[in-house]
Order: C-alpha cells, then sequence, then structure tokens
C-alpha cells in the first residue's frame, strides 16, 4: 500500500507540472503548483508511515504552512494582474521578453 | 672638452615660462572682459629682454674660453634609452649658436616691445603673445639643441608657432588657409628633414646622436650616403625656409600680424634652415655636389623671388618674396661652404628686415590696414621716422655701402667667385640689382609723390612703443655688418674667425674688387631706374606680357594646385566614396551584422512566457534525469 | 479489510480531480475539481495513520485556501472573454509528457528499488497531534519559527499588493 502511495505522489507531482506547462489560466497555474504540493506532501507521508518516523508529518505540516503564505501572495498578485491588464492569461504578462 | 654652462636652461625656459604664464592668464580671464592688450605685452616682453641679457652673459662666458675649444653645454637629463643607445636632452653653445641666440633675443625683444603698440586694443592679445613667447622658446630650443633630435623639437615646435601666428586673425578664411597652406608646405619639407635624420642616424647614430658624436663620426660616411643626408636634410631646410619648390607659402603667411612676419617670417624661424645646413657643416663638407645643388636651389630662388617682388602691389608681398630672395642668398653662402659669410647675411638681414616690416607695419596701421602700395604715397611728410628708418632698412637690403647687406651680401658673392661658380655669382649681381630696385619702388611709392589715401589728410606717426624698436633696428641694420669687415676694406673679419666655421682662406683681393665694382654698379643702376619711374609722381602701372605673368607669380600656385592639391583631393574623395564604406566599413559592418543576428537568435529564447520558462526547467530535469537513470542503471 | 478497496478508490479520486483541474476551461470548475482531489488526499493521509495531518489538510488546505482561491475567482468575476485561448492544449501536454518521463521513470525506479513488501503495524500514538507536536517543538523548533516569520513576511506583503489604492496616496 505504500509503495502504491508513493506512485501517487509521483503521478499527482507530474499532474502538477503538466498543468503548468499545458495551461494558461493564471488560476489553473496557480492550483497545479499546490498539487505539486500536494503530491509532495503525499510523500512525505508515505515515507513517514514506511520509517514510522513523525519527521515526514512535521515537514507535511511546514510545507503547508509555506502554501499558505504562497497563496496569500500569489493571489494578490493575481488581483494586481487582473485588474492592470483585465486578463486571466499568462501569455499577456511578458515584460521579460529579449 | 666641453664646458658647462648654467645660463643654457634659463634661457629656453624664461619665453616658455612666459608662454605659459601667458596662457592661463589668458585663458583664466577670457571669459570676463579680459586683460587689456599691453598688460599682456608687458609681461610678454620679460621672457624675450632677460633671454636676451642671458645670452649676452653667454658671449662673455664663451669669449671667456680658449680659441678653438669654445663649446658651452648643459645635460639636462637622459631623453631615452634602446639598447646601447643614449639620447640626451642637452643644450650647446658654440659661436655659431651665441650668435644667433643673441640676435633672436635681441630681435626678439624689440618686437615684443613693437607688439605692445601694434596690437593695442585686440581683444585675443593674450593668446598673440602666448605664442610669441612660445615661438621665441621654439627657436631656442632649435638653436641651442645638444643634437638633431633637440633641433627637432624645436623646429617642429616653431613650425606649429608660425601656423598658429599665420591663421591668427582667423575670422577670415583666407587666413585660416594660409596657415594651413604654411604646415601643410611645412610636413612635406619635414618628411625630407625626418628622413635624413633616419638616414644618418642609421648610418652613424649608434654611438650617441648629438653634434659632437656626429661630427667625429661625419667621416666614416660614404660620399654617396653624405649626398643622400645633405639632400634630405636640405629638403626640410627649403620648407623652413622656403626655397624652391617649397618656397610658396611664405608670401601668404603674411596674412598674420605685421610684427608675427617680421620676427618668425623674416628675422628668425625661416632662417632656421640655413642655421641647420651651417650646424652640420660636418656633413656637408662631406659632400661638395651637395651643397653645390644647395647653392644652386639658393640663387634660382634667389633670382624668382627678386622677379616676383618686383611687380608685387601688396607693401607685405613685396617684403615676403624680398625675404625668399634673400633667403637665397645665404643658402648660396652655406651652400658653397662659405658658413660664416651666409650665417653673416642671416645676422645683417635679421636688422633690416626686421626693419622693413615693422616699418611697413606702422605704415599699415597708420593707414588702417591699407597694404596696397597704390593707394599710399606721399607719406614722408606723415609718417617722418617711419620713413627715416624704412630708408636704412631700404639702403641696407639694397646693399648701399656702409650699411650691413652690402658687406655680408658681397662676401657671399666673392665666395661664389672663389669656389669657381662664375654663373651663380652673375645670377647673385643680377639679383642684387634686382634688390635694388624693388626696394625703391617701394620706397619711392610709398612714401614719395602724391597722396593716394583718402585719409591722407588724418594719417600720424605711431606710438612711441613702436617707433623706438624701429630706430633700434634702424642703428642695427647701419652698424651690424662692421663686425665682419673684410680685409679689403681694412677689417679683419671678426665674425668670420670668431666663428670658425670653415678654413681660413686667403683673401681674394682682386674678386673682391670686382664683386665690389659690380654689386654697385647695378645697385645704382636699380635705385636708378626705380627713381625714374617713380619719382616724383608713381603711375599704377598696366602690366603686359611678362611682367603680367611675373605679377600672377608665374602661376606657380595655380600649377601646385592643379598638379598636387586637385589629385589628392580628388584620391582622398574617391577613397572616401569607395574604399571607406566597402573595404574599411564593411567588414566592420559585417561583424556588426553578424552580432546582431546571434544577438536575436539568441533573445529569441527569452520569450517572456512564464510557462516557456518552465518549458526549459522541465525539460533540463528530464535530461538530467535521464543521465542519473542511465548512471544508475546501465 | 476494507483499507485497500478505500485506499485505491480515493486514489482514483485523487488523479480524477487532479486530471479535471487539468482540463477544465473554466477556473471554477477547476478550483471544484482541484477541491476533490485535495479532500482525498485527506482520507489518504487517514489511511497513512496521519492523524493530525488529515485533519490540517481538511481545514488549512480544503477549507481555508481553497475557499480563499474560490472567493476570489468569484471576486474578479470571470467572463468567457476574460477566458485566455489555450489552443495547442494537446501539443503542450504531449511535448511536456515526453519532457517528464525521464524524471518519473527515474521516480518510480527509486521506490521500486526500495522494495516495500508489506505494511508494518503502526506503533500506538503514530500520527496523533502530541506526537507530532512533541517533534515539532523539539527537532523542528527553529523551521518553525522561520515559516511563522514567512507567514508574518506574506501577511504583510498581501495587504500591501492587494490593498493598493489605484491613486496611491492612500
Amino acid at each position: 500500500m505504500i509503495e502504491h502511495a508513493l506512485y501517487l505522489s509521483v503521478a499527482l507531482f507530474c499532474l502538477g507540472v503538466l498543468g503548468v506547462i499545458t495551461r494558461r489560466n493564471v488560476f489553473v497555474v496557480f492550483m497545479a503548483i499546490e498539487l505539486m504540493l500536494n503530491g509532495a506532501n503525499l510523500g512525505f507521508i508515505a515515507f513517514a508511515r514506511l520509517h514510522e518516523s513523525m519527521d515526514g508529518h512535521v515537514l507535511a505540516l511546514l510545507v503547508m504552512a509555506v502554501a499558505a503564505a504562497e497563496a496569500a501572495l500569489a493571489l494578490a498578485v493575481i488581483i494586481l494582474l487582473h485588474k492592470h491588464k483585465g486578463k486571466l492569461d499568462t501569455n499577456v504578462f511578458n515584460l521579460l521578453r529579449g | 672638452m666641453m664646458h658647462h654652462s648654467a645660463l643654457l636652461l634659463p634661457m629656453v625656459i624664461l619665453p616658455l615660462a612666459g608662454a605659459f604664464v601667458l596662457g592661463v592668464l589668458r585663458l583664466a580671464t577670457v571669459r570676463e572682459r579680459g586683460m587689456a592688450a599691453h598688460h599682456f605685452g608687458i609681461i610678454a616682453a620679460f621672457g624675450p629682454i632677460l633671454s636676451f641679457l642671458l645670452a649676452l652673459g653667454l658671449l662673455v662666458q664663451i669669449n671667456g674660453l680658449p680659441g678653438h675649444d669654445r663649446v658651452l653645454s648643459q645635460s639636462l637629463y637622459q631623453w631615452f634609452a634602446v639598447g646601447e643607445m643614449r639620447v640626451n636632452f642637452g643644450l650647446m653653445a658654440d659661436p655659431l649658436a651665441v650668435l644667433m641666440v643673441l640676435f633672436v633675443t635681441f630681435v626678439g625683444s624689440l618686437i615684443h616691445i613693437y607688439s605692445i603698440g601694434y596690437m593695442k586694443g585686440d581683444p585675443n592679445a593674450g593668446a598673440f603673445f602666448a605664442y610669441l613667447n612660445l615661438f621665441l622658446g621654439a627657436m631656442l630650443i632649435l638653436v641651442l639643441g645638444s643634437g638633431p633630435l633637440v633641433m627637432f623639437v624645436g623646429w617642429e615646435g616653431v613650425g606649429l608657432c608660425s601656423y598658429l601666428l599665420i591663421s591668427y586673425y582667423n575670422d577670415d578664411r583666407a587666413n585660416v588657409a594660409a596657415g594651413n597652406k604654411a604646415f601643410i608646405v611645412n610636413r612635406i619639407g619635414d618628411l625630407g628633414f625626418i628622413l635624413g635624420l633616419a638616414l644618418l642616424f642609421w648610418a652613424i647614430g649608434d654611438t650617441g646622436f648629438d653634434y659632437a658624436d656626429l661630427r667625429e663620426r661625419a667621416p666614416e660616411l660614404t660620399p654617396l650616403l653624405a649626398l643622400t643626408v645633405g639632400l634630405l636634410l636640405f629638403i626640410g631646410a627649403t620648407g623652413k625656409s622656403a626655397q624652391l619648390p617649397l618656397y610658396v607659402w611664405l608670401p601668404d603667411a603674411m596674412a598674420g600680424p605685421t610684427p608675427v612676419s617680421a620676427l618668425i617670417h623674416a628675422a628668425t624661424m625661416v632662417t632656421a634652415g640655413v642655421y641647420m645646413v651651417a650646424r652640420f657643416s660636418f656633413l656637408y663638407m662631406q659632400s661638395v655636389p651637395a651643397g653645390v645643388i644647395i647653392a644652386w636651389v639658393g640663387i634660382l630662388t634667389a633670382l624668382l623671388g627678386a622677379i616676383f617682388g618686383m611687380f608685387q602691389r601688396d607693401i607685405k608681398k613685396i617684403l615676403a618674396y624680398s625675404t625668399i630672395s634673400q633667403l637665397g642668398y645665404m643658402f648660396v653662402g652655406v651652400g658653397l661652404a662659405a658658413y660664416s659669410a651666409g650665417i653673416f647675411h642671416v645676422f645683417t638681414h635679421a636688422f633690416f628686415k626686421a626693419l622693413l616690416f615693422l616699418g611697413a607695419g606702422s605704415v599699415i596701421t597708420a593707414l588702417h590696414h591699407q597694404q596696397d602700395i597704390w593707394r599710399m604715397g606721399g607719406l614722408k611728410k606723415r609718417l617722418p621716422i617711419t620713413y627715416v628708418t624704412m630708408l636704412i632698412g631700404a639702403l641696407a637690403l639694397a646693399g648701399v655701402p656702409p650699411l650691413a647687406g652690402f658687406f655680408s651680401k658681397d662676401e657671399i658673392l666673392v665666395a661664389a667667385l672663389a669656389t669657381g661658380h662664375p654663373v651663380i655669382w652673375l645670377l647673385g649681381i643680377l639679383v642684387a640689382g634686382m634688390t635694388a630696385y624693388y626696394t625703391f619702388r617701394l620706397i619711392f611709392v610709398v612714401f614719395h609723390g602724391t597722396p593716394r589715401d583718402a585719409h591722407y589728410e588724418e594719417v600720424t606717426e605711431s606710438l612711441r612703443v613702436m617707433t623706438i624698436p624701429l630706430m633700434i633696428l634702424a642703428a642695427g641694420a647701419v652698424l651690424a655688418g662692421f663686425i665682419n669687415l673684410p680685409p679689403i676694406l681694412g677689417g679683419h673679419q671678426l665674425l668670420s674667425h670668431w666663428l670658425g666655421l670653415e678654413a681660413h682662406h686667403s683673401p681674394h683681393i682682386k674678386l673682391e674688387l670686382l664683386t665690389i665694382l659690380a654689386s654697385l654698379t647695378v645697385c645704382a643702376v636699380g635705385i636708378g631706374i626705380a627713381y625714374r619711374r617713380f619719382i616724383p609722381t608713381a603711375v599704377e602701372p598696366v602690366y603686359h606680357g611678362f611682367a603680367r605673368f611675373a605679377e600672377a607669380k608665374f602661376h606657380v600656385d595655380e600649377l601646385y594646385d592643379s598638379l598636387f592639391v586637385q589629385p589628392l583631393l580628388g584620391a582622398g574623395a574617391a577613397i572616401r566614396r569607395v574604399v571607406e564604406p566597402r573595404i574599411v566599413d564593411g567588414p566592420v559592418q559585417a561583424v556588426v551584422w553578424l552580432y546582431r543576428a546571434g544577438a536575436d537568435a539568441v533573445s529569441a529564447v527569452q520569450s517572456g512566457y512564464v510557462r516557456v520558462y518552465a518549458i526549459y526547467m522541465v525539460v533540463g530535469v528530464g535530461l538530467l534525469s535521464f543521465a542519473v537513470y542511465r548512471l544508475l542503471v546501465g | 479489510m476494507s483499507q485497500p478497496l478505500l485506499f485505491y478508490a480515493l486514489s482514483l479520486l485523487a488523479i480524477v480531480g487532479a486530471v479535471g483541474l487539468l482540463m477544465f476551461k473554466h477556473p471554477m470548475n477547476a478550483a471544484m475539481s482541484f477541491a476533490v482531489t485535495l479532500i482525498a488526499l485527506a482520507g489518504l493521509y487517514g489511511l497513512l495513520s496521519a492523524t493530525l495531518v488529515f485533519a490540517i489538510q481538511l481545514i488549512v488546505y480544503a477549507g481555508a485556501i481553497m475557499s480563499l482561491i474560490l472567493f476570489i475567482i468569484m471576486f474578479l468575476n470571470i467572463q468567457p472573454d476574460d477566458l485566455p485561448d489555450e489552443s495547442g492544449y494537446w501539443y503542450y501536454l504531449a511535448g511536456g509528457a515526453a519532457a517528464l518521463t525521464p524524471l518519473a521513470l527515474l521516480l518510480l525506479y527509486g521506490i521500486n528499488s526500495l522494495s516495500v513488501t508489506s505494511t508494518p503495524e503502526a506503533p500506538p500514538g503514530f500520527g496523533t497531534i502530541k506526537e507530532v507536536g512533541v517533534v515539532l517543538f523539539t527537532d523542528w523548533l527553529l523551521p518553525f519559527e522561520i515559516v511563522s516569520i514567512l507567514l508574518l513576511v506574506a501577511l504583510v506583503g498581501a495587504v500591501v499588493l492587494a490593498g493598493k489604492r489605484e491613486g496611491g496616496n492612500d
């Protein structure tokens, strides 16, 4: 069961990466990043169960705290971007174009 | 054995320091209303006067030395050292240099004083006096340098000041063009000079490139090498001293202020070429043909200058062609190894030609910058001091005894006959007659006859500060000849003995008598013709035929223009049109294009889209993972 | 035992939710789909004896963060015109999958090399709030404090960013 949990963790992480790559909607990109974090979290929990150690749980908690901070900031940024461009398209924001 | 003298350095430094001080003052006050011109002039006069006093000290010092060993020197510092060779920057004075220094600083002082009056009210006088002081410093370096390289520093320095001062009235484009012409023509001469120095260095210069050393090693030169070096150096002299074929810049150089014409383009700088030949006498003694060529170039230049001088109408141009002509005489002297005769003529010429120029300047300022002699006339009454002093100068130039020009000119002509060049002698006599004619043509037309100037009644004599130098120079023009009185007239050729440049030769009584008679005759004839034509009233002539051709200066300027200037300009334009864009700029532009294209290609990677950067990252992680996987599994 | 059954059902739900996140065009639908994944993951944490994390996953993730996201989506009042043009989606998917394959293979290889055969019985008290708390406040005290500062910074930053008025001199 634990190795299957790990497989699932890998699958969720890869789906998150694919979401970041394929989608142009800012919200979806943001949530895909959250998905990657969750995939990693599942890995922590599974390993904690495997090694009977609490450290994995603690790490998962810290990741959640980081995710909460990230959500607060990312959503503020999204609101600002929407205010400026009126769009949710990541391709509109290309100020780094060389 | 050289003797040390501490007077040399301050003599050179004083005018240079003056130039520096004046330059700083000028720059400091240029924004405000500026200092008055005569304040600048008074500061400027200190350098030359003090240098003259030092030169007198030098004269005393050198006379205290034994007759055969009269060399004073002051080594300043090692200029550069390459391998075994060490070139020192030093100063050196022998009797030749002392004579040059004496009259350069003396005439220079007088002209500085005269300029205080002449430049009165000129807003840029600060720059003028700074250049004038700089010129004097450079001229002293030229004369007192201990070796050819030091001389070259001064040589270029005087050229620079000449250029700056010819273009001094730079509001007028023609004056700037005249300055450029002088500078460019002098560059052509300087190329020859540099080549000559390089060849000399290659041949015998490797043990220390100064006169003392070169003099010792000069006999090592092969005749061909001596001839080549001698002629290359002489090309430099033809540029600086306005000889054929590079004389064309000197008449145009009259665009500068008249004191500049007097100091630089009559008395001092233009005689640098003669001085150079005399200084390198040890070299020219190795090659008689080189000297003969110099003499022929000199006499032809003298003839040409005299012909042109007879038909000019600009008072300063008449004097300019006269200068060219007299410089030709000097080259005859030094070319035929009669160095002391040539230098003697340099010495006397400095007095009477500076006098004539300064007098002309006095006339020009009195007539509010009128330079056409056919607009003058009858000024004798209005400008008495100028008239008398200029008359003395004219008599000296024409060669009337016992004034200065008579002795020095005759000595050169005697040398021509004594060395077996009767044609040169004959031409010299002819030129002497022409000289007498054009000189008195100038005097008669300007000072005698009826007034032709509209402002004649308002004309007044120049300021005291201008007339006193005229009087002093006039005294010099009268007396300068006596220091080298030939035996036939009861003298002992003091100057020639003192200079000690050539082996003393026994006097040629017959030749001297012949020369004196001939030159007196042509002088009288020349003045007589001038008198017949222009007294009591001079009528502006209309020239035809040869005279018209001569008035147009044989169209030499036009010839040079179409032969050299236009082809070179055309070549320059062609290079700019074809070579510059295609051959020079082409590869550069290609490289620029290459980098642009490369940058464009690379910058396409920077799309600005967040997810594209994410893709790069994922691809990178993918490749890395693949590598690790291969490492673990395979 | 119903445990394996439950495990696979929740895993399936999590995958389906994640795929839904990637497929739904409208962010609202995607967010709802993602919420399914989060809740399924909470169940999986429970099955893996992580009782505290299970609770916090539900409260913080599925509760607080998701509701914040939903709130913002609704706050911006997204119209169909605002939605980006997602053409070329499949090409990106195929390319991304190809680029990710080596990573996935490497991770799977790593998991397989652990050679886990059976799940050991969890010791008593494993994953309870007390056990986690003891570890958190002894071994992990410094990271805990740093994270608390991070949260504070995020809080201030969010206020500064989102609270900016158009005029600017508020």
